[in-house]
């Protein structure tokens, strides 16, 4: 199971599922990180974390730890 | 629920998500006559006004903080949402404006559907249609006025296209009102399930579909005009395919990216804070100065009598401590806010989380941090971007111990007695060792507050980051003006009273009881007769009284009771520490106060010891005390103003005067030790 953590730079996936056991995973989920929708990893800051998504013709900033409850197809 | 409406005068209320154009819209509808106002035992602030008279419309209109949905995230949403429902002073609104950034209709429809949901009167403002037609695509807004079931206005933010129709909207809306008191709301928003916040994306995902119509459906005339202004036009591309904006992403190639981003932001940075100084500082003279010559003005026109040392030294001389920080503040305010409109903020904060994040701390913390380093007072009021309480707080907590600007002249009086004239390197490298010191320690501070936060900080949430990077454009340098205004005028307005009200009581302990006391004249010119009664003034003053009851305290850092008061002086504003000691080591030529005060401080004794009271280590000794003491009580009324409560300043109060303290008393005493004086 890969979770949007462990994309590549400039790698595309669709989301399958978030993780509802994960404290901010209402707020991924009313930002815009849904399942179907299909995201890219655009950018990843020094020690790889926060993670930039592009997302909904957006750019989103969220920490590694929160990417890893957005599982991938 | 059903909650009266304001009776008074009618209230719309402006929501959005942020980025999506609301405060735009609320200068439009507002001109410029608004005030912010706090909500009651928090930080969230809002803007409110009357809609400008030349609409026709008698109502407030109120602009909350952007939220992303009415199920709160944090508890400054909380309070946001709360008081949509129905806030403590304007009650529930009557109408609630919610903006959609047309090319995030995916994303923002979701706050503009839980809205009409729980029954409030919903107007939704289209903005930023312009984006979307760069795209290809337009909205087709009378399919979703019938598809959501409420009235769609669009907007153009820069022109002001389409306003008079929102106006025409809201008019009608109002009378319609006038005829029932109460709206119905339903607070049920707050714990919907996975389930339902799915299926409500569905829903949004069809809506979507229907309304979202490529430009070429449109009239010829208006297709030409489109591709005249935008190059890129491709009719047949499907939507689905939404990208972010092609511009945004190549920046960010460079800026984000793992090699540059930090040298870029340490650069940036690096230009923030110098600005700070090097364009202020003239400006701050011209403040000064005029303070003083206001001040000795007064003091020649009202004569030689206590009113008009009050009024020359306490009131102007303490205004003029208000508002010698104002062009700090004001190139401060400017700087960051063309750095959020332009996009870059967010960026930065990105970039710096993941290490700021390691003690407690937030990516968000770190502007509030570097502004620290000017003045506390704006850098603890721009934390409120930190969504989270307990790093909000923890980031307030620590702020005070960033070198800021009144510790510079403190600083370079103490480096100048100990370093030798022709060693001015020397001075510098002390200068750094102390900025660098400041840093580091703060850094640890930080650390241990973050283990000990349970007793500290007392609030506790879910630590998380999750932040948009807005497109990248050109500041508007308008908005950026007003905010920088409006953050000026809230520093005078919120700290001044209190700053100038203290000013005033320290005037008096300093002034009082012995205020016109007889000294022998003979063979000293007229000013060194004002000079030497001050000083006799101040030496058997109430602050004196106060300096020899903290004699005991004093001692063991090899330190007397004058230094004591001017300590006790620096309270007020740490700057204040070097015309205390002119003042009781009886400096009289005014021409070079700092050599002078030099040379009075190299022959000054220890009244009971005889031994020189000024020495490497007691000099030492002081700089670490600035370093750590909390000593500035325009920074402890904005705490408290900030964290709604006496605590969290209190405990700065205790906590680093103690550091101070001990590490003082350690420095000075391992200094002896070691066998120097």
């Amino acid at each position: 199971m890969r979770t949007a953590s462990e994309l590549n730079i400039g790698e595309r996936a669709v989301i399958g599922d978030v993780d509802n056991s994960h404290p901010s995973f209402r707020r991924l989920l009313e930002i815009g990180f849904t399942p179907g929708q299909e995201i890219e990893l655009i950018s990843a800051s020094i020690f790889n974390d926060p993670l930039a998504f592009s997302l909904r013709g957006t750019l989103i900033a969220i920490r590694k730890h929160e990417a890893r409850c957005i599982i991938l197809l | 629920m059903t909650i009266p409406t304001s009776e008074k005068t009618n209230l719309i209320t402006l929501v959005g998500p942020p980025n999506s154009g609301k405060t735009t819209l609320f200068n439009l509808l507002s001109g410029k006559n608004f005030k912010t106002v706090n909500y009651p035992g928090s930080t969230v602030e809002y803007s409110t006004c009357k809609i400008l008279s030349k609409f026709g419309i008698e109502s407030n209109i109120l602009d909350s903080p952007g939220i992303i949905s009415l199920c709160p995230n944090s508890p400054d949403e909380e309070v946001a949402v709360n008081s949509l429902y129905n806030h403590p002073e304007f009650g529930s609104p009557n109408l609630v404006i919610t903006t959609v950034d047309a090319s995030q209709i995916s994303r923002h429809l979701l706050l503009s559907r839980q809205l009409i949901k729980s029954g409030f009167k919903v107007i939704v403002v289209l903005t930023m249609n312009d984006i979307l037609e760069r795209k290809g695509f337009k909205i087709d807004e009378h399919l979703l006025t019938q598809l959501i079931g409420c009235d769609v206005v669009v907007i153009n933010g820069r022109t002001g296209e389409g306003l008079s129709d929102l106006i025409k909207i809201i008019k009608a809306k109002l009378n319609h009102l006038l005829n029932s008191n109460s709206i119905c709301l339903k607070q049920n928003v707050e714990r919907i399930s996975k389930e339902e916040l799915l299926s409500e994306y569905r829903e949004i995902a069809s809506i979507e579909k229907r309304i979202i119509i490529p430009v070429s459906s449109i009239s010829k005339a208006q297709l030409d005009n489109v591709n005249k202004n935008i190059k890129i036009l491709n009719p047949s591309a499907k939507y689905g395919n939404n990208r972010p904006d092609e511009l945004t992403l190549k920046i960010d190639r460079i800026l984000l990216s793992k090699k540059w981003g930090l040298l870029f932001f340490f650069l940036i940075m690096a230009i923030t804070f110098s600005s700070i100084f090097w364009i202020a500082e003239p400006f701050m003279g011209y403040v000064d100065n005029l303070f003083s010559y206001l001040s000795s003005s007064a003091a020649n026109i009202l004569g030689a009598n206590w009113y008009s040392d009050l009024i020359a030294d306490g009131i102007i001389s303490g205004t003029g401590s208000v508002l010698v920080f104002l062009p700090q503040i004001l190139i401060l305010f400017l700087i960051l806010g063309l750095l959020e409109d332009t996009g870059y903020l967010a960026r930065g904060a990105m970039l710096i989380d993941r290490p700021l994040s390691k003690i407690g701390l937030n990516g968000k913390s770190f502007v509030p941090l570097l502004s620290g380093f000017a003045c506390a007072i704006p850098a603890i009021l721009s934390a409120r971007t930190i969504s989270n309480r307990r790093e909000r707080f923890l980031t307030i907590f620590i702020i005070p111990l960033m070198s800021c600007s009144a510790r510079l002249p403190v600083y370079a009086l103490l480096i100048a007695f100990l370093t030798p004239q022709d060693k001015l390197w020397l001075a510098g490298i002390i200068l750094a060792i102390i900025y660098l010191g400041s840093i580091v320690s703060s850094m640890i501070i930080a650390a241990i507050i973050n283990k000990f936060r349970k007793g500290i900080i007392q609030t506790e949430d879910n630590s998380s980051f999750i932040l948009e990077l807005p497109t990248y454009r050109m500041p508007r340098l308008k908005n950026v003006f007003r905010n920088t205004f409006e953050n000026a005028k809230q520093y005078i307005f919120r700290a001044g009273p209190i700053i100038l009200v203290l000013s005033i009581a320290i005037w008096f302990l300093t002034y009082f009881p012995n205020h016109s006391p007889q000294i022998n004249t003979e063979g000293l010119s007229d000013d060194e007769i004002v000079n030497m009664i001050a000083a006799e003034r101040l030496s058997s003053s109430y602050a004196a009284d106060l300096g020899k009851f903290i004699q005991p305290v004093m001692k063991p850092l090899g330190m007397d009771w004058r230094i004591g008061v001017s300590l006790l002086a620096a309270f007020t504003a740490r700057e204040v520490f070097v015309s205390s000691l002119a003042l009781i080591f009886k400096v009289t030529d005014e021409e070079n106060i700092q050599s002078s005060i030099l040379t009075a401080m190299r022959s000054a004794k220890n009244e009971e010891t005889g031994k020189p009271l000024f020495t490497p280590s007691t000099i030492i000794g002081l700089i670490v005390f600035f370093i750590f003491a909390m000593q500035c009580l325009s920074t402890i009324a904005v705490s408290k103003k900030e964290t709604g409560s006496w605590r969290i300043p209190l405990l700065q109060l205790i906590i680093f005067t103690s550091i101070a303290y001990i590490f003082t008393f350690l420095t000075v005493n391992l200094i002896r030790f070691a066998g120097f004086s």
